[in-house]
């Protein structure tokens, strides 16, 4: 198999908030990420994922453990500028990330920062705001913008870094089901020319789509497989605290009345799919 | 502040760029901060009477050229009017003292009206206009982003001395970058408290602490909103690659053109000539 | 830590820095004494806090920031002057921050609260200082201008600065705690 893109041994993280208050958050973390991956990492809120995800470009180091990114070590300091290269990482609020006051400047600001050349950059921003689809929009300020706008600016601003792996946390969360959609339209097509994607997020049917799930609870990881394998698992997500896709409920809720309906379905799609099968319709885009 | 003037927050812009795409505006922004600095410096010297007119009428052909038209820099003096007249009055009643030469005109008690104080109220008058003019004139033909890479590139220099050059350019670009954000949280705190019964302003005012006690559940949540996002905001520059005081390169390039340095050789010699000016 | 500036200075001081500029443009920062000098404003708390909280150096860049803005929306002539508008904004910060170490052994209350009223009365005497020197204010008007106005905005500013400073520094009980991440290179 392919060498991982971004391996944690072991990993325990607490946060020290003065010297009689330490927190503990992650215990004993182990898991790899493969390049071209897709992983959704889901848990209950307060479970330790968003310490998790700054684990792993080395905004948190652990206390126990290593995270080791293309084989770097995040405790290192001088591999520091070239992790954060290779593993981009866009947040919740969307306005808590923009620093320019121009678009095309924000997303240059990355570029600045490890040093690209002023002709590269203009390519490489042109290239970011493309793949984003806010091209015409380079040169207003961030405050015209909707959230999702916004947000998309910050994922232009980490890809122009050419990272390998982009690591979302609740980059939706703030976001309207329109701002969503864009999103995730996005990130599927970043994965589709090849991008590692790593997401922590609240919405189920954001997981389905993923390669692997892995489902944390009090910074442990407790259950770890394909979206169909979890969400199977109706029962135990419930007592983490957390849901299944819409489309899983639904599927369950008709194979219970219609056994014939299969039960294991995580997602739109699937379900389209099963009730055209059943009936014996064949869609114009299905042949 | 009453309920319908909530939206007006949405709209506050620093600096108001106008671009009207004149040659002033064209103009290297690092050569027009240079030479309004000069400008503003000479007039702040020159305290004659001809010296402030040519002055005034030279900041007048500045919009005439730019293109913009002077009712802007009116719409600045027209709010300081009253106060240019009260302070003109303070003056001329009361810095007769002080401003002791010339020919006396009036003596009342701690009351003297000199040709020396009435020149200093005139004088401070029109120079406070022409700052105005000369400032708006910058503002107007220069947008914030332009005006803040300018200073840097400007203040880069002081890179030897260990000043933080860059540092400071982002901040104020933060700075700038987060008004609006703030005014858009700070209109939402507001209809947000309205809407549970809160009213701001709407004491008399004589009721001055009535009215200082109104505005702390606003101010207050505005700091910690800032706060809270700056940690935000710490994380999100460290994931991309931020160290302060690294090697970066940057993509603004700032070009000055012959014509540039035509205009910035003008307004020094222009400057001299304000300040050395005998009448 | 105090090794020149670290990103946390940087974004502080561009928050309140936004902070200040928005609370002297909206006016929302006005506190209403009509006098000769204007309103009194807490637009200089800012700068209070972020010497309080991330030394003179972010105290200085904040007073600058105000001072600037204050230079650029001025409409009375005595701040169109930038040696009244700007110079004596600088020192805001830097003695709320001196104020703050020197008393932080005695009691971190105390130290915030003093401070607050240190950085308020340096701008209050230093900006009629300079107003008096450069000829827009006669004596006897500067000495009513700071009762009417420094005192007022002084109480204001230890009120604001303790609310928000003790808040950020998650003293007492504050409930939720929490550890600044990194942020120190
Ligand atoms: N900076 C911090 N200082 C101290 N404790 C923190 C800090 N950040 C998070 N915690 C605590 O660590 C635990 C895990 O937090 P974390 O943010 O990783 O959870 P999460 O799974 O991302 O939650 P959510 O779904 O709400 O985003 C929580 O108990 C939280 O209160
Ligand atoms: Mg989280």
């Amino acid at each position: 198999m392919k060498q991982p893109l971004i391996r944690a041994e072991s990993v325990s993280f607490d946060y020290v908030v003065n010297r009689n208050d330490v927190i503990p958050v992650l215990r004993d973390v182990s898991f790899s990420i493969y390049p071209g991956e897709y992983v959704a990492i889901i848990g209950h809120n307060g479970s330790g994922k968003s310490t998790l995800a700054k684990h792993l470009n080395g905004i948190l180091k652990p206390i126990a453990g290593n995270v080791f990114v293309n084989g770097l070590n995040t405790k290192e300091d001088k591999y520091r500028r070239s992790i954060r290269q290779q593993v981009g990482m866009v947040f919740q609020h969307p306005d808590n990330q923009i620093v320019a006051t121009i678009v095309e400047d924000d997303v240059a600001f990355g570029l600045e920062n490890i040093g690209v050349p002023g002709e590269e950059m203009k390519e490489r921003i042109d290239f970011a705001l493309d793949a984003v689809g806010m091209s015409t929009y380079r040169n207003r300020p961030p405050h015209h913008l909707s959230g999702g706008q916004k947000q998309r600016i910050a994922i232009a601003g980490i890809i122009a870094m050419r990272p390998q792996c982009l690591v979302l946390d609740e980059a939706t969360g703030m976001l309207d089901a329109y701002g969503r959609r864009d999103i995730l339209r996005v990130v599927r097509k970043l994965h589709r020319e090849g991008m590692t994607i790593v997401t922590v997020t609240h919405h189920m049917s954001e997981a389905a789509e993923a390669d692997r799930v892995l489902v944390i609870e009090s910074g442990r990881i407790v259950m770890e497989g394909t979206p169909r394998e979890i969400f199977q698992q109706q029962e135990m997500l419930h007592q983490l605290q957390l849901d299944v896709p819409e489309a899983s409920r639904m599927a369950r809720l008709i194979h219970d009345q219609v056994p014939a309906f299969q039960s294991g379905l995580i997602s739109q799609q699937e379900m389209i799919d099963e009730v055209r099968r059943l009936s014996g319709i064949r869609g114009a885009d299905a042949g | 502040m009453a309920a319908h003037e909530f939206e007006l927050t949405r709209n506050i812009t620093i600096g108001q760029y106008l671009p009207t795409g004149s040659f002033i505006h064209r103009i290297d922004p690092r050569i027009k901060i240079v030479a309004f600095t000069v400008l503003v410096a000479a007039i702040a010297v020159c305290d004659t009477y001809a010296g402030n007119i040519i002055a005034l009428s030279f900041v007048c052909l500045l919009f005439r050229l730019s293109r913009i038209p002077v009712g802007y820099g009116l719409s600045g003096v027209k709010p300081a009017m009253p106060f240019i007249v009260i302070l003109a009055v303070l003056q001329l009643l009361f810095y007769g003292e002080v401003a002791s030469g010339g020919t006396v005109y009036l003596k009342y008690g701690v009351i003297i009206i000199t040709s020396e104080s009435i020149r200093l109220v005139i004088v401070s008058a029109l120079r406070f206009i022409e700052i105005i003019f000369v400032s708006s004139v910058l503002t107007l033909s220069t947008s914030t982003t332009q005006l803040t890479h300018g200073m840097a590139s400007l203040l880069k220099p002081l890179k030897h001395v260990k000043f933080p050059v860059h540092e400071l350019s982002l901040i104020i670009t933060i700075a700038i970058r987060f008004v609006p954000t703030f005014a858009m949280e700070m209109e939402k705190m507001m209809k947000a408290q309205a809407s549970r019964g809160a009213q701001f302003g709407q004491s008399a005012w004589w009721k001055i602490v009535e009215r200082t006690k109104d505005m702390f559940p606003l101010i207050i949540p505005l700091f910690h909103v800032a706060m809270n996002r700056a940690e935000d905001l710490v994380l999100a520059m460290e994931a991309r690659c931020y160290t302060p005081g690294g090697e970066r390169t940057s993509y603004r390039k700032l070009r000055a053109r012959p014509g540039d340095y035509l205009v910035l050789l003008f307004c020094l010699l222009f400057s001299l000539f304000l300040i050395w000016f005998p009448y | 830590m105090e090794k020149g500036l670290t990103v946390r200075k940087i974004v502080i001081a561009g928050v309140l820095g936004a902070v200040a500029i928005l609370l002297g443009v909206t006016r929302l920062g006005f506190i209403p004494v009509p006098t000769a000098a204007g309103n009194a404003t807490i637009m200089h708390v800012p700068a209070v806090i972020g010497g309080i909280v991330q030394g003179p150096v972010v105290g200085l860049i904040i007073g600058l920031i105000f001072g600037v803005s204050s230079f650029l929306n001025a409409t009375i002539p005595l701040f169109k002057d930038p040696l009244v508008a700007i110079l004596p904004r600088l020192f805001i910060g830097v003695t709320a921050y001196l104020t703050y170490a020197g008393f932080k052994r005695v009691s971190e209350f105390a130290a915030i609260g003093v401070a607050g009223f240190v950085g308020s009365i340096t701008n209050t005497i230093l900006v009629l200082t300079m107003a008096v020197i450069r000829g827009y204010l006669a004596p006897g008007v500067a000495v009513t201008v700071a009762v009417t106005n420094g005192l007022p905005e002084a109480v204001v500013s230890v009120i604001v600065t303790l609310a928000v400073v003790v808040s950020w520094k998650k003293l007492g009980n504050a409930g939720k705690k929490k550890s600044k991440i990194s942020g120190d290179f």
